[in-house]
């Protein structure tokens, strides 16, 4: 107890500390000649010297943002090539409009605008457009979800309602990670890590050519990760390792035509205090983009997607295999109308295993259907001024029809900034936990306590009340400001049948929740780069009148979260990035308030790139869910080699 | 104990927030990023290895004219660039256009905008004039547009359209050629 004071005083110091050596430190950058170069200087440079300097490109992107009339924020590859991020949950972190919770070596727990809980379910996630929430509790397996770092061209985070365009699951936000195309991963990537907490790592990447308009890549890669420990205690069970390979083609047959077929496959162990959980997965994703005109253009997509894990804590297995397909087409309807459409259909077959009979899934087995269209129209009222309007409607096996409408109101006064407010209705429809999870799995009389499914159970619905304003003034400074009411219904409770101890889940509580999220990118110099932010979410959310439900079960949500990522290109090649992250106190179970600090200092030169990395380097453990009594994530420190040849 | 650590912090982030975006408007920091004084000192350079026909210019010291389409990325760094230099024996200048239909007499034009539309409207307004056409968004020399700059490992390339530039009636240096990805369009 009397170190944690210690470390929490040390905190307080060292983070104005920080913040005023932030505000200093541009004042002593302009005395010096790395803010660029003067034309004079470059003007003497011939074109061959032009061509070899180098640049990192940090201008796009906030242009393109800038217009966007909702919370979204980036978080570019290069974003992550310079943080310490060793897969997606690190890479979630440096965006403050999530909160991401290690809850051990394998478990994360990351939600947007609150309900970050165990089975957290009102977050839609897509890798390279390919959902990849499973049906059993509407949430995300994360240690599933790798990807090759090195190849992430972009992580979209829209923190709000996305569920008019997306779908069924996108509640409170959408994360969307999408890989850099073929043409730009060309040549050879290889790299290695050895450390403390990520113990080894092994990845290599090829990308070639075949004729003129396909290119290509193929991947592997494979982890080791270490154990998480309870301080003064024990240390944890949960090591664990992945192997996971895959390709991606793009094939442009055509001007107009853009074909990409990409797959994955993986499989690893996490250790437990028994037998091992395993998991492994497959997927397999084609999708064809069609221009017809300037104004008219379709994607049609289709994929598999199987995943299999045989899950030791909580003694259920599960096989998921869903096939998807969907089909969008956007054109323009006079002056003023962008119209856009789709149709998407999804098969998911779920297979449970329940390994004991204290609890599980019945029936084991179901095949779920979802039928889905959406409609949008973004109307062009005056030069400045534009209203979408859309809605999505689907089918689901456990609620029928839904619908997910919302209205979109942006205007844009000058090129450099956009205010916008929308109102949008989502619903978060059943999942397997929420209709089929007995407590025990076999029959029990209504005199003795158990949980008996929840075969009455309707989707949980919000109306998101949502305004924000985005700007970029000058070229070097982009800032995004959101503030949100969400007024929910029908939310999740466990009650007892009346009589009974049968308890069943239930349409019970409601609430409200609102909070603000302000983000920005502030190119300092041309060699200096920050990144940060800050959400403030607050919450009241309760059982309806009549009854009775312990809602704190909602979500163990922080009040306050922000963000700075500081990116220097020092001389000598060398790259000096740090990161600092607050998130404050979890109510419960309670968990403190806590600073994490990550730096990487790398030296990068013609085709090597060497890095020496340190994550959560304030503490040396920190609890991030369960506070005193769970595991504790450590201080830790890798070391990375990479090699990038291109012909 | 708790409560006093969450509240300090709050406030002492939410302070430094608020300075950190007040900074912005220090003028100091109205510098392009260095890869757009680079692609600065390229469109100065550009006026050195391309040639335009005679007709493009109304006198023989009428100026060769740089414009920029679009949002501006360079600042006064091009002007900077580009002040008491010449090309093709004319003085150079700088304009800055809202709209396409404010491009009078201009030979190097560098576009700034993002929606293909957009673009594909402009570069068809275009269509025929000695106007050497440049920007840095995606797939620009294969919708028609002359050169793109794109970027690879960190380092800025150039694409060129030959068709784009022999019907602009413009004439490309092969020195320039020779460092620039040349991009045949499938007809």
């Amino acid at each position: 107890m009397k170190i944690k004071d210690f470390k929490n005083t040390r905190a307080r110091f060292l983070f104005p500390a920080f913040a005023i050596g932030l505000l200093i430190l541009p004042y002593l950058a302009t005395g010096q000649t790395r803010n660029g170069l003067s034309p004079a200087e470059l003007k003497k440079l011939s074109l061959e010297e032009l061509f070899s300097l180098e640049v990192t490109s940090v201008s796009k992107r906030p242009e393109k943002l800038i217009k966007a009339p909702s919370a979204i924020q980036v978080i570019t590859g290069d974003d992550i090539h310079r943080s310490a991020a060793t897969n997606v949950p690190d890479a979630l972190r440096l965006t403050p409009n999530l909160q991401v919770a290690q809850l051990n070596s394998y478990a994360w727990i990351i939600s947007a605008r609150g309900f970050n809980a165990l089975f957290a379910n009102k977050l839609l996630v897509m890798i390279d457009g390919r959902a990849v929430y499973t049906p059993l509790f509407a949430g995300v397996f994360w240690d599933a979800q790798n990807v090759l770092m090195e190849d992430i061209e972009q992580i979209e985070v829209i923190s709000g309602p996305g569920a008019t365009l997306w779908g069924a699951n996108a509640v409170n936000g959408v994360i969307n990670i999408k890989s850099k195309s073929a043409e730009s991963t060309q040549g050879l990537y290889v790299s290695g890590t050895a450390g403390t907490f990520l113990k080894n790592s092994l990845a290599a990447r090829y990308g070639g050519k075949l004729g003129d308009n396909i290119h290509y890549r193929v991947y592997a890669q494979h982890f080791n990760r270490n154990h998480t420990s309870i301080p003064d205690s024990i240390d944890v069970a949960d090591e664990w390792g992945m192997t996971q390979g895959g390709f991606r083609l793009d094939w442009e047959p055509s001007e107009r035509d853009l074909v990409t077929i990409q797959g994955d496959l993986y499989g690893g162990a996490e250790k437990n205090d028994t037998v091992n959980t395993t998991l492994d997965g497959q997927n397999v994703i084609a999708r064809w983009q069609h221009t017809f005109s300037q104004e008219s253009g379709m994607i049609l997509k289709a994929y598999f997607d199987r995943t299999w894990r045989r899950d030791i804590p909580s003694t259920i297995s599960n096989e998921l295999q869903t096939y998807d397909i969907d089909f969008q087409h956007n054109f323009t309807l006079g002056q003023s109308h962008n119209m856009l459409w789709g149709l998407g259909y999804r098969l998911m077959r779920d297979k449970t295993l329940n390994s004991t009979i204290f609890a599980g899934f019945i029936p084991q087995e179901r095949n779920l259907q979802l039928f889905s269209g959406f409609v949008q129209d973004e109307i062009t009222l005056t030069d400045d001024l534009t209203f979408t309007l859309g809605t999505k409607v689907l089918h689901n096996d456990y609620t029928g029809f839904e619908w997910q409408p919302s209205g979109r109101l942006a205007w844009r006064p000058g090129a450099w900034q956009t205010v916008w407010a929308a109102v949008s209705r989502a619903v978060r429809t059943p999942s397997r936990i929420d209709a089929d999870y007995y407590i025990p799995a076999y029959d029990v009389p209504p005199d003795q306590p158990s949980v008996a499914g929840g075969p009455n159970f309707e989707s949980e619905k919000v109306i998101a009340y949502e305004a924000g304003y985005r700007a970029q003034p000058f070229s070097a400074l982009s800032l995004s400001l959101a503030i949100f009411y969400n007024k929910y219904n029908d939310l999740y409770s466990v009650e007892a049948l009346p009589g009974t101890l049968t308890y069943q889940v239930q349409n019970g509580s409601e609430g409200r929740t609102w909070g603000l999220e302000l983000s920005g990118t502030y190119q300092l110099a041309a060699w200096w780069r920050l990144r940060g932010g800050y959400t403030y979410f607050r919450k009241d959310i309760g059982p309806k009148p009549g009854h009775i439900f312990d809602t704190s079960i909602f979500g163990n949500d922080a009040h306050n979260i922000a963000l700075f990522q500081s990116i220097a290109d020092l001389p000598e090649n060398f790259e000096l990035d740090v990161t600092l992250r607050f998130v404050d106190e979890l109510p419960q179970p309670y968990v403190p308030a806590y600073f994490a600090f990550d730096a990487r200092l790398a030296w990068e030169y013609k085709d090597l790139e060497l890095a020496v990395v340190g994550q959560n380097l304030f503490e040396r453990w920190h609890s991030e869910w369960q506070g005193e009594r769970g595991p504790e994530i450590p201080r830790s420190v890798y070391g990375k080699i990479v090699w990038r040849y291109q012909k | 104990m708790k409560i006093t650590v969450g509240a300090l912090s709050e406030k002492t982030l939410i302070l430094a927030i608020m300075l950190i975006a007040s900074g912005g408007t220090m003028p100091m920091q109205n510098h392009p990023a260095l890869e757009y004084q680079i692609k600065a000192v390229f469109l100065y350079n550009f006026t050195q290895f391309v040639e335009w026909p005679d007709d493009a210019f109304a006198t023989a010291d009428s100026p060769l004219v740089i414009g920029i389409l679009g949002s501006d990325p360079f600042g006064q760094y091009l002007d900077n660039t580009i002040v008491g230099e010449a090309g093709n024996g004319h003085p150079l200048v700088v304009e800055r256009y809202e709209e396409v239909e404010d491009i009078a007499a201009c030979h190097i034009l560098f576009i700034n905008i993002a929606d293909k539309r957009k673009l594909q409207n402009v570069l068809s307004d275009l269509e025929g004039r000695n106007i050497l056409t440049i920007s840095d968004v995606q797939h620009f020399a294969r919708s028609g547009g002359i050169l793109q700059f794109f970027e690879e490992r960190n380092k800025i390339r150039l694409r060129i359209n030959l068709e784009a530039a022999k019907s602009a009636d413009l004439n490309i240096s092969s020195k320039l050629l020779s460092l620039a990805e040349v991009t045949i369009i499938q007809k």
